[in-house]
Protein backbone atom coordinates (compact mmCIF):
# COMPACT_ATOMS: atom_id res chain seq x y z
CA UNK A 1 0.00 0.00 0.00
CA UNK A 2 1.39 3.47 -1.01
CA UNK A 3 1.38 6.48 1.04
CA UNK A 4 -0.62 9.95 0.28
CA UNK A 5 1.21 11.36 2.92
CA UNK A 6 4.34 10.19 4.28
CA UNK A 7 6.19 11.85 7.24
CA UNK A 8 9.69 11.17 8.54
CA UNK A 9 11.82 12.57 11.22
CA UNK A 10 10.05 15.80 10.56
CA UNK A 11 10.89 18.95 13.51
CA UNK A 12 9.30 22.24 13.48
CA UNK A 13 9.82 25.03 16.02
CA UNK A 14 7.31 27.89 16.59
CA UNK A 15 8.44 30.15 19.12
CA UNK A 16 9.87 28.67 22.59
CA UNK A 17 6.61 27.43 23.51
CA UNK A 18 5.92 24.58 20.50
CA UNK A 19 7.76 22.06 18.53
CA UNK A 20 7.20 19.22 16.46
CA UNK A 21 10.12 16.89 17.24
CA UNK A 22 11.00 13.86 15.46
CA UNK A 23 7.14 13.54 13.85
CA UNK A 24 6.74 10.18 11.91
CA UNK A 25 3.17 10.01 9.79
CA UNK A 26 1.70 7.82 7.00
CA UNK A 27 -1.27 8.26 5.88
CA UNK A 28 -2.55 5.32 3.36
CA UNK A 29 -3.76 6.40 -0.40
CA UNK A 30 -7.61 6.02 -0.18
CA UNK A 31 -7.66 6.31 3.81
CA UNK A 32 -9.79 8.43 5.49
CA UNK A 33 -7.67 9.30 8.08
CA UNK A 34 -8.59 11.28 11.35
CA UNK A 35 -5.92 13.33 13.02
CA UNK A 36 -7.40 13.68 16.50
CA UNK A 37 -5.65 15.64 19.39
CA UNK A 38 -6.43 18.07 21.93
CA UNK A 39 -6.77 21.93 21.16
CA UNK A 40 -2.94 23.16 20.88
CA UNK A 41 -1.80 19.93 20.21
CA UNK A 42 0.03 21.17 16.82
CA UNK A 43 -2.73 19.53 14.40
CA UNK A 44 -2.64 22.67 12.35
CA UNK A 45 0.61 23.04 12.29
CA UNK A 46 1.45 19.87 11.05
CA UNK A 47 -1.35 20.26 8.31
CA UNK A 48 0.45 23.79 7.52
CA UNK A 49 3.50 21.47 6.79
CA UNK A 50 2.36 18.67 4.78
CA UNK A 51 0.86 21.57 2.40
CA UNK A 52 3.93 23.59 2.22
CA UNK A 53 2.95 26.35 3.87
CA UNK A 54 5.22 26.15 6.54
CA UNK A 55 8.91 24.96 6.14
CA UNK A 56 10.02 22.82 8.44
CA UNK A 57 13.79 22.92 10.44
CA UNK A 58 14.16 19.01 9.42
CA UNK A 59 12.79 15.80 8.09
CA UNK A 60 10.93 14.49 5.33
CA UNK A 61 7.56 15.44 4.09
CA UNK A 62 6.00 13.45 0.95
CA UNK A 63 2.52 14.28 -0.68
CA UNK A 64 1.38 12.38 -3.87
CA UNK A 65 4.81 11.10 -4.29
CA UNK A 66 6.07 14.72 -4.31
CA UNK A 67 8.35 16.52 -1.70
CA UNK A 68 7.29 19.10 0.42
CA UNK A 69 8.02 22.26 0.24
CA UNK A 70 9.60 21.87 -3.09
CA UNK A 71 7.23 20.38 -5.36
CA UNK A 72 4.20 22.56 -3.53
CA UNK A 73 2.74 23.95 -6.41
CA UNK A 74 2.28 20.51 -8.24
CA UNK A 75 1.52 18.71 -5.35
CA UNK A 76 -1.34 21.72 -4.13
CA UNK A 77 -3.40 21.57 -7.89
CA UNK A 78 -4.43 18.00 -6.55
CA UNK A 79 -5.23 19.16 -3.17
CA UNK A 80 -8.51 20.10 -1.70
CA UNK A 81 -7.85 22.39 1.52
CA UNK A 82 -10.56 23.25 4.00
CA UNK A 83 -8.83 25.34 6.38
CA UNK A 84 -9.55 25.67 10.22
CA UNK A 85 -10.40 29.14 9.86
CA UNK A 86 -12.02 30.30 6.55
CA UNK A 87 -9.96 33.13 5.43
CA UNK A 88 -11.28 34.02 1.74
CA UNK A 89 -11.61 37.54 0.21
CA UNK A 90 -15.08 39.18 1.82
CA UNK A 91 -15.63 41.41 -0.56
CA UNK A 92 -16.17 38.66 -3.32
CA UNK A 93 -19.61 36.82 -4.01
CA UNK A 94 -19.93 33.23 -4.08
CA UNK A 95 -19.92 33.62 -7.81
CA UNK A 96 -16.85 35.03 -7.78
CA UNK A 97 -14.71 33.49 -5.21
CA UNK A 98 -15.78 30.25 -7.43
CA UNK A 99 -14.58 32.03 -10.85
CA UNK A 100 -11.32 33.25 -9.17
CA UNK A 101 -11.11 30.05 -7.44
CA UNK A 102 -11.54 28.16 -10.54
CA UNK A 103 -8.57 30.45 -12.48
CA UNK A 104 -5.67 28.46 -10.20
CA UNK A 105 -7.03 24.92 -10.68
CA UNK A 106 -6.86 23.15 -13.45
CA UNK A 107 -8.73 20.51 -12.66
CA UNK A 108 -11.82 22.69 -11.81
CA UNK A 109 -15.21 21.15 -12.34
CA UNK A 110 -17.95 23.80 -13.30
CA UNK A 111 -20.08 21.28 -12.92
CA UNK A 112 -19.76 19.43 -9.77
CA UNK A 113 -19.34 23.19 -8.23
CA UNK A 114 -22.89 24.04 -9.71
CA UNK A 115 -24.52 20.89 -8.48
CA UNK A 116 -22.86 21.46 -4.98
CA UNK A 117 -23.99 25.35 -5.13
CA UNK A 118 -27.85 23.74 -5.36
CA UNK A 119 -27.21 21.04 -3.19
CA UNK A 120 -25.98 23.32 -0.38
CA UNK A 121 -27.98 26.03 -0.96
CA UNK A 122 -25.47 28.75 -0.96
CA UNK A 123 -26.63 31.87 -2.87
CA UNK A 124 -24.18 32.89 -5.44
CA UNK A 125 -25.23 36.56 -4.78
CA UNK A 126 -23.89 36.99 -1.04
CA UNK A 127 -20.30 38.33 -0.29
CA UNK A 128 -18.25 36.00 1.41
CA UNK A 129 -18.01 38.32 4.27
CA UNK A 130 -22.11 38.24 4.76
CA UNK A 131 -22.01 34.30 4.64
CA UNK A 132 -22.71 32.74 8.35
CA UNK A 133 -20.14 30.41 9.74
CA UNK A 134 -22.20 27.48 8.36
CA UNK A 135 -22.70 28.68 4.76
CA UNK A 136 -18.86 29.66 4.70
CA UNK A 137 -17.96 25.95 6.00
CA UNK A 138 -20.32 24.91 3.37
CA UNK A 139 -18.68 27.04 0.60
CA UNK A 140 -15.22 26.08 1.58
CA UNK A 141 -16.02 22.22 0.76
CA UNK A 142 -17.37 22.96 -2.30
CA UNK A 143 -14.56 24.71 -3.63
CA UNK A 144 -12.07 21.92 -2.32
CA UNK A 145 -14.24 19.26 -3.75
CA UNK A 146 -14.41 20.85 -6.85
CA UNK A 147 -10.64 21.07 -7.78
CA UNK A 148 -11.35 17.24 -8.24
CA UNK A 149 -8.63 16.87 -5.77
CA UNK A 150 -7.00 13.38 -5.43
CA UNK A 151 -6.38 14.36 -1.28
CA UNK A 152 -8.44 16.11 1.14
CA UNK A 153 -6.89 17.78 3.76
CA UNK A 154 -9.54 18.76 6.10
CA UNK A 155 -8.72 21.12 9.53
CA UNK A 156 -11.50 21.01 11.95
CA UNK A 157 -14.08 21.54 8.91
CA UNK A 158 -17.27 21.03 10.84
CA UNK A 159 -15.85 22.66 13.86
CA UNK A 160 -18.61 25.56 15.66
CA UNK A 161 -21.24 24.12 12.73
CA UNK A 162 -24.55 23.11 13.89
CA UNK A 163 -25.63 19.47 13.45
CA UNK A 164 -27.49 20.06 10.28
CA UNK A 165 -24.58 21.83 8.41
CA UNK A 166 -22.18 19.47 9.16
CA UNK A 167 -24.33 16.66 8.16
CA UNK A 168 -24.46 17.99 4.57
CA UNK A 169 -20.78 18.90 5.01
CA UNK A 170 -19.60 15.17 5.49
CA UNK A 171 -22.59 13.77 3.20
CA UNK A 172 -20.88 16.06 0.45
CA UNK A 173 -17.51 14.22 1.49
CA UNK A 174 -18.12 11.44 1.86
CA UNK A 175 -20.14 10.99 -1.70
CA UNK A 176 -16.98 12.51 -3.10
CA UNK A 177 -14.58 10.46 -1.50
CA UNK A 178 -16.80 7.26 -2.62
CA UNK A 179 -17.17 7.93 -6.18
CA UNK A 180 -12.49 9.03 -6.47
CA UNK A 181 -11.41 6.36 -4.13
CA UNK A 182 -9.78 9.91 -2.85
CA UNK A 183 -7.48 10.23 0.39
CA UNK A 184 -8.95 11.96 3.41
CA UNK A 185 -6.71 13.58 5.95
CA UNK A 186 -9.06 15.18 8.59
CA UNK A 187 -8.30 16.76 11.74
CA UNK A 188 -10.94 17.38 14.75
CA UNK A 189 -11.13 17.41 18.25
CA UNK A 190 -14.61 15.92 17.84
CA UNK A 191 -14.17 12.22 18.30
CA UNK A 192 -17.61 10.99 17.47
CA UNK A 193 -17.45 12.23 14.02
CA UNK A 194 -14.40 10.75 13.13
CA UNK A 195 -15.60 7.60 15.00
CA UNK A 196 -18.20 7.19 12.23
CA UNK A 197 -16.27 7.87 9.10
CA UNK A 198 -12.22 7.14 9.68
CA UNK A 199 -10.55 4.04 8.83
CA UNK A 200 -7.27 4.94 10.14
CA UNK A 201 -6.54 7.14 13.37
CA UNK A 202 -4.12 9.05 14.70
CA UNK A 203 -3.53 10.74 17.90
CA UNK A 204 -1.59 13.87 18.57
CA UNK A 205 -0.83 15.53 21.83
CA UNK A 206 1.83 18.02 22.32
CA UNK A 207 3.45 18.25 19.27
CA UNK A 208 3.99 14.48 19.18
CA UNK A 209 1.88 11.45 17.65
CA UNK A 210 1.04 8.89 20.47
CA UNK A 211 0.15 6.56 18.00
CA UNK A 212 -1.40 5.80 14.84
CA UNK A 213 -3.51 2.90 13.64
CA UNK A 214 -6.13 1.50 11.61
CA UNK A 215 -9.69 2.46 13.27
CA UNK A 216 -10.76 -0.59 13.82
CA UNK A 217 -7.44 -2.12 15.96
CA UNK A 218 -7.96 1.52 18.38
CA UNK A 219 -11.64 0.74 18.88
CA UNK A 220 -11.39 -2.75 19.27
CA UNK A 221 -8.27 -2.60 20.76
CA UNK A 222 -8.81 -0.80 23.75
CA UNK A 223 -10.88 -2.15 26.69
CA UNK A 224 -11.90 -1.17 30.44
CA UNK A 225 -11.49 -4.27 32.46
CA UNK A 226 -12.69 -5.31 35.82
CA UNK A 227 -9.87 -7.25 37.99
CA UNK A 228 -10.03 -8.95 41.10
CA UNK A 229 -7.25 -9.73 43.35
CA UNK A 230 -3.91 -8.51 41.11
CA UNK A 231 -0.93 -8.35 42.42
CA UNK A 232 0.28 -4.65 42.46
CA UNK A 233 2.94 -5.48 39.82
CA UNK A 234 1.63 -6.96 36.58
CA UNK A 235 4.79 -7.61 34.90
CA UNK A 236 4.89 -9.52 31.56
CA UNK A 237 1.45 -8.50 30.92
CA UNK A 238 0.45 -9.23 27.10
CA UNK A 239 -1.32 -5.93 26.51
CA UNK A 240 -0.43 -2.37 27.36
CA UNK A 241 -1.99 -0.91 30.11
CA UNK A 242 -3.06 2.78 30.04
CA UNK A 243 -4.29 3.00 33.01
CA UNK A 244 -4.84 1.27 37.07
CA UNK A 245 -7.29 2.26 39.14
CA UNK A 246 -8.81 0.54 42.47
CA UNK A 247 -12.09 0.11 43.49
CA UNK A 248 -13.38 -1.38 47.00
CA UNK A 249 -12.49 -4.46 48.16
CA UNK A 250 -9.22 -4.94 46.46
CA UNK A 251 -11.16 -5.13 43.25
CA UNK A 252 -10.15 -2.82 40.27
CA UNK A 253 -10.51 -1.27 36.89
CA UNK A 254 -8.32 -1.41 34.19
CA UNK A 255 -8.01 0.90 30.93
CA UNK A 256 -5.99 -1.68 28.51
CA UNK A 257 -4.91 -0.97 24.83
CA UNK A 258 -4.00 -4.00 22.48
CA UNK A 259 -6.17 -6.72 23.61
CA UNK A 260 -6.89 -10.06 22.87
CA UNK A 261 -9.84 -12.27 23.80
CA UNK A 262 -7.09 -14.98 24.54
CA UNK A 263 -5.21 -13.10 27.12
CA UNK A 264 -7.66 -13.23 29.53
CA UNK A 265 -5.80 -16.49 30.52
CA UNK A 266 -2.93 -14.36 31.81
CA UNK A 267 -5.10 -13.00 34.76
CA UNK A 268 -4.94 -16.43 36.09
CA UNK A 269 -0.75 -16.90 35.41
CA UNK A 270 -0.99 -13.81 37.87
CA UNK A 271 -3.49 -15.23 40.73
CA UNK A 272 -6.18 -12.55 39.71
CA UNK A 273 -9.55 -12.81 38.15
CA UNK A 274 -11.14 -10.92 34.95
CA UNK A 275 -14.40 -10.16 36.20
CA UNK A 276 -15.93 -8.66 32.48
CA UNK A 277 -14.39 -6.83 29.46
CA UNK A 278 -15.80 -3.59 28.45
CA UNK A 279 -16.32 -2.11 25.39
CA UNK A 280 -14.59 1.86 25.17
CA UNK A 281 -16.39 4.07 21.97
CA UNK A 282 -13.51 6.07 20.56
CA UNK A 283 -13.95 9.21 22.47
CA UNK A 284 -13.13 6.82 26.03
CA UNK A 285 -9.79 5.45 24.31
CA UNK A 286 -8.61 8.65 23.26
CA UNK A 287 -9.11 10.06 26.34
CA UNK A 288 -7.57 7.05 28.06
CA UNK A 289 -4.53 7.44 25.79
CA UNK A 290 -4.33 10.88 26.66
CA UNK A 291 -3.91 10.26 29.95
CA UNK A 292 -1.77 7.86 30.12
CA UNK A 293 0.74 9.83 27.59
CA UNK A 294 0.42 13.29 29.86
CA UNK A 295 1.23 10.89 32.99
CA UNK A 296 4.45 11.46 34.48
CA UNK A 297 7.05 8.76 34.22
CA UNK A 298 7.25 8.16 37.77
CA UNK A 299 3.59 7.43 38.60
CA UNK A 300 3.03 4.72 35.42
CA UNK B 1 -5.50 34.28 -12.67
CA UNK B 2 -4.16 37.37 -13.38
CA UNK B 3 -7.59 38.72 -14.44
CA UNK B 4 -9.44 37.39 -11.40
CA UNK B 5 -7.02 38.87 -9.25
CA UNK B 6 -7.62 42.20 -11.16
CA UNK B 7 -10.92 41.69 -10.38
CA UNK B 8 -10.36 41.00 -6.30
CA UNK B 9 -8.11 43.99 -6.26
CA UNK B 10 -10.26 46.63 -8.16
CA UNK B 11 -13.11 45.66 -5.25
CA UNK B 12 -10.47 46.99 -3.11
CA UNK B 13 -9.47 49.58 -4.70
CA UNK B 14 -11.62 51.07 -6.29
CA UNK B 15 -12.42 54.25 -4.37
CA UNK B 16 -8.56 54.64 -3.88
CA UNK B 17 -8.07 54.48 -7.42
CA UNK B 18 -11.19 56.74 -8.72
CA UNK B 19 -10.24 59.45 -5.92
CA UNK B 20 -6.86 59.50 -6.67
CA UNK B 21 -7.75 59.83 -10.46
CA UNK B 22 -10.25 62.94 -10.09
CA UNK B 23 -7.25 64.48 -8.13
CA UNK B 24 -4.84 63.54 -10.68
CA UNK B 25 -7.06 65.13 -12.92
CA UNK B 26 -7.73 68.13 -11.36
CA UNK B 27 -4.31 68.93 -10.54
CA UNK B 28 -2.71 70.16 -13.97
CA UNK B 29 -5.84 72.03 -14.52
CA UNK B 30 -5.90 73.83 -11.06
CA UNK B 31 -2.49 74.48 -11.47
CA UNK B 32 -2.97 76.61 -14.47
CA UNK B 33 -6.21 78.22 -13.65
CA UNK B 34 -5.56 82.05 -13.67
CA UNK B 35 -3.84 81.74 -16.98
CA UNK B 36 -6.47 79.41 -18.71
CA UNK B 37 -9.28 82.57 -18.06
CA UNK B 38 -9.92 84.05 -21.24
CA UNK B 39 -11.68 86.98 -20.14
CA UNK B 40 -9.37 88.57 -17.92
CA UNK B 41 -5.14 89.23 -18.80
CA UNK B 42 -2.81 86.44 -18.57
CA UNK B 43 -0.62 85.97 -15.80
CA UNK B 44 2.92 87.33 -16.28
CA UNK B 45 5.22 84.78 -17.03
CA UNK B 46 6.88 84.73 -13.24
CA UNK B 47 3.51 84.81 -11.83
CA UNK B 48 2.52 81.30 -13.80
CA UNK B 49 5.74 79.59 -13.47
CA UNK B 50 5.36 80.50 -9.50
CA UNK B 51 1.87 79.03 -9.40
CA UNK B 52 2.68 76.42 -11.86
CA UNK B 53 5.36 75.57 -9.14
CA UNK B 54 3.49 75.90 -5.97
CA UNK B 55 0.87 73.47 -7.14
CA UNK B 56 3.66 71.04 -8.39
CA UNK B 57 4.75 70.18 -4.92
CA UNK B 58 1.53 67.84 -4.50
CA UNK B 59 2.03 65.85 -8.29
CA UNK B 60 4.96 64.05 -5.94
CA UNK B 61 2.87 64.05 -2.56
CA UNK B 62 -0.52 62.44 -4.85
CA UNK B 63 1.93 59.99 -6.05
CA UNK B 64 3.30 58.64 -3.05
CA UNK B 65 -0.28 58.32 -1.12
CA UNK B 66 -1.46 56.30 -4.68
CA UNK B 67 1.46 54.10 -4.41
CA UNK B 68 1.23 53.67 -0.32
CA UNK B 69 -2.61 53.28 -0.45
CA UNK B 70 -2.98 50.61 -3.40
CA UNK B 71 0.27 48.79 -2.03
CA UNK B 72 -1.08 48.80 1.13
CA UNK B 73 -4.83 47.52 -0.50
CA UNK B 74 -2.88 44.94 -2.65
CA UNK B 75 -2.05 42.97 0.18
CA UNK B 76 -5.11 43.63 2.42
CA UNK B 77 -7.15 40.71 1.50
CA UNK B 78 -3.88 38.13 1.88
CA UNK B 79 -3.23 40.11 5.88
CA UNK B 80 -6.20 39.35 6.54
CA UNK B 81 -6.32 35.31 5.67
CA UNK B 82 -2.82 35.81 7.59
CA UNK B 83 -1.78 34.58 3.53
CA UNK B 84 -3.29 30.59 4.27
CA UNK B 85 -5.53 31.12 1.28
CA UNK B 86 -2.80 32.41 -1.12
CA UNK B 87 0.10 30.03 0.01
CA UNK B 88 -2.37 27.44 -0.77
CA UNK B 89 -3.10 27.93 -4.12
CA UNK B 90 -1.27 26.07 -6.69
CA UNK B 91 1.19 28.24 -8.17
CA UNK B 92 5.19 29.29 -7.20
CA UNK B 93 5.30 32.50 -4.24
CA UNK B 94 6.86 34.37 -6.72
CA UNK B 95 4.38 34.24 -9.32
CA UNK B 96 1.34 34.80 -6.79
CA UNK B 97 3.45 38.26 -5.94
CA UNK B 98 4.12 39.17 -9.35
CA UNK B 99 0.44 39.01 -10.14
CA UNK B 100 -0.24 40.89 -7.47
CA UNK B 101 2.45 43.38 -7.95
CA UNK B 102 1.23 43.62 -12.11
CA UNK B 103 -2.93 44.15 -11.24
CA UNK B 104 -1.66 46.88 -8.84
CA UNK B 105 0.17 48.68 -11.05
CA UNK B 106 -2.18 48.11 -14.21
CA UNK B 107 -5.39 49.58 -11.65
CA UNK B 108 -2.76 52.52 -11.05
CA UNK B 109 -3.13 53.29 -14.86
CA UNK B 110 -5.93 55.09 -14.18
CA UNK B 111 -4.70 58.28 -12.40
CA UNK B 112 -1.62 58.17 -14.79
CA UNK B 113 -4.02 58.45 -17.57
CA UNK B 114 -5.88 61.00 -15.68
CA UNK B 115 -2.39 63.34 -15.15
CA UNK B 116 -1.86 63.11 -18.45
CA UNK B 117 -5.45 63.88 -20.06
CA UNK B 118 -5.74 66.88 -17.08
CA UNK B 119 -2.16 68.04 -18.08
CA UNK B 120 -3.06 67.84 -22.27
CA UNK B 121 -6.59 69.46 -21.91
CA UNK B 122 -4.65 72.77 -19.21
CA UNK B 123 -1.84 73.16 -21.42
CA UNK B 124 -4.07 73.16 -24.67
CA UNK B 125 -6.71 75.76 -23.19
CA UNK B 126 -4.34 77.64 -20.96
CA UNK B 127 -2.57 80.86 -22.62
CA UNK B 128 0.87 80.40 -22.07
CA UNK B 129 2.89 83.70 -22.18
CA UNK B 130 5.56 83.94 -24.67
CA UNK B 131 9.44 82.22 -23.51
CA UNK B 132 7.05 79.44 -21.50
CA UNK B 133 6.37 75.93 -22.90
CA UNK B 134 3.97 72.84 -21.86
CA UNK B 135 5.30 70.09 -20.83
CA UNK B 136 2.71 67.76 -20.57
CA UNK B 137 4.01 64.17 -21.77
CA UNK B 138 6.82 64.65 -19.29
CA UNK B 139 4.83 65.70 -16.61
CA UNK B 140 2.73 62.26 -17.13
CA UNK B 141 5.96 60.57 -17.27
CA UNK B 142 7.41 61.64 -14.43
CA UNK B 143 4.00 61.46 -12.70
CA UNK B 144 3.66 57.61 -13.34
CA UNK B 145 7.23 56.59 -12.59
CA UNK B 146 6.26 58.49 -8.78
CA UNK B 147 3.78 56.25 -8.77
CA UNK B 148 5.36 53.69 -9.33
CA UNK B 149 8.09 53.51 -7.10
CA UNK B 150 6.09 55.13 -4.87
CA UNK B 151 3.94 51.54 -5.35
CA UNK B 152 6.76 49.41 -5.55
CA UNK B 153 8.50 50.38 -2.36
CA UNK B 154 5.38 50.27 -0.46
CA UNK B 155 4.08 47.16 -2.13
CA UNK B 156 7.30 45.42 -0.59
CA UNK B 157 6.98 46.77 2.40
CA UNK B 158 3.69 45.95 3.28
CA UNK B 159 4.14 42.49 1.82
CA UNK B 160 6.24 41.34 5.17
CA UNK B 161 4.82 40.21 8.46
CA UNK B 162 4.23 42.54 11.46
CA UNK B 163 7.80 41.70 12.03
CA UNK B 164 9.30 43.09 8.96
CA UNK B 165 7.82 46.16 9.56
CA UNK B 166 9.49 46.20 13.06
CA UNK B 167 12.73 45.92 11.51
CA UNK B 168 12.19 48.41 8.94
CA UNK B 169 11.07 50.76 11.98
CA UNK B 170 13.66 49.74 14.61
CA UNK B 171 16.30 50.81 11.48
CA UNK B 172 15.12 53.75 10.76
CA UNK B 173 14.64 54.62 14.86
CA UNK B 174 18.16 52.99 14.92
CA UNK B 175 19.72 55.64 12.71
CA UNK B 176 17.62 58.64 14.67
CA UNK B 177 18.77 57.33 17.86
CA UNK B 178 22.72 57.10 16.85
CA UNK B 179 22.14 60.65 14.83
CA UNK B 180 20.87 62.02 18.49
CA UNK B 181 23.45 60.07 20.41
CA UNK B 182 26.18 61.77 18.03
CA UNK B 183 25.04 65.33 18.20
CA UNK B 184 24.78 65.05 22.21
CA UNK B 185 28.77 63.47 22.07
CA UNK B 186 29.51 66.56 19.70
CA UNK B 187 30.59 64.00 16.92
CA UNK B 188 30.76 64.96 13.56
CA UNK B 189 28.14 62.61 11.93
CA UNK B 190 25.47 63.88 9.82
CA UNK B 191 22.88 60.42 8.98
CA UNK B 192 20.59 62.48 7.84
CA UNK B 193 22.53 64.07 5.31
CA UNK B 194 23.82 61.47 3.82
CA UNK B 195 20.71 59.40 3.61
CA UNK B 196 19.43 62.01 1.77
CA UNK B 197 22.06 61.86 -0.66
CA UNK B 198 22.00 58.23 -0.92
CA UNK B 199 18.23 58.35 -1.36
CA UNK B 200 16.61 61.55 -3.13
CA UNK B 201 19.56 62.58 -5.38
CA UNK B 202 19.93 61.10 -8.54
CA UNK B 203 20.35 58.03 -9.04
CA UNK B 204 19.20 57.49 -5.41
CA UNK B 205 15.48 55.09 -5.66
CA UNK B 206 13.34 58.64 -4.42
CA UNK B 207 15.21 61.24 -6.63
CA UNK B 208 12.18 61.21 -9.03
CA UNK B 209 10.12 62.40 -6.08
CA UNK B 210 12.70 65.32 -5.83
CA UNK B 211 13.25 69.00 -7.83
CA UNK B 212 10.64 70.93 -9.31
CA UNK B 213 7.18 69.34 -11.13
CA UNK B 214 6.70 71.92 -13.62
CA UNK B 215 3.85 71.31 -16.36
CA UNK B 216 4.78 74.67 -17.62
CA UNK B 217 8.81 75.84 -17.94
CA UNK B 218 10.85 77.31 -19.64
Amino acid sequence: MTNAIEIRQLHYRAGRAFQLKQLDLNVPSGAIYGFLGPNGSGKTTTIRLVLGLLRPLAGRITVLGDAIPDAAPRVLARVGYVPEQPHLDPTLTVRETLRFQAAFYPNWDWACAERLLRQLELDEHTTFGRLSKGQKGKLMTLLALAQRPDLLVLDEPTDGLDPVVRRDVLSALLDYVSQRQATVFISSHLVHELERICDWIGVMDNGRLITEVPMARFKNGIKRLRVAGAPPSAAGAPFLILAREHANSGAETWVVRDWEPEMAAYFATIGAALNDVIDLDLEEGFVELLRTFRRPPSSS
Amino acid sequence: MFRVLLYSQWKWTRLIVALGSVAAFALPIVSVQGAARADSNPLQAGELLQAVQSWGTLYPVLAAALGLLVAIATWAPDHRGRHVHALSLPLPRWRYVSLRFGAGAALLAAPIVAVSAGALLATWSATIPAGLQGYPGALAIRFALAVLVAYAVFFAVSAGTARTAGIILGLIGGVILVQIIAGVANIDLDLFGRLQVVVLNWPGPLAIFTGRWMLIDV
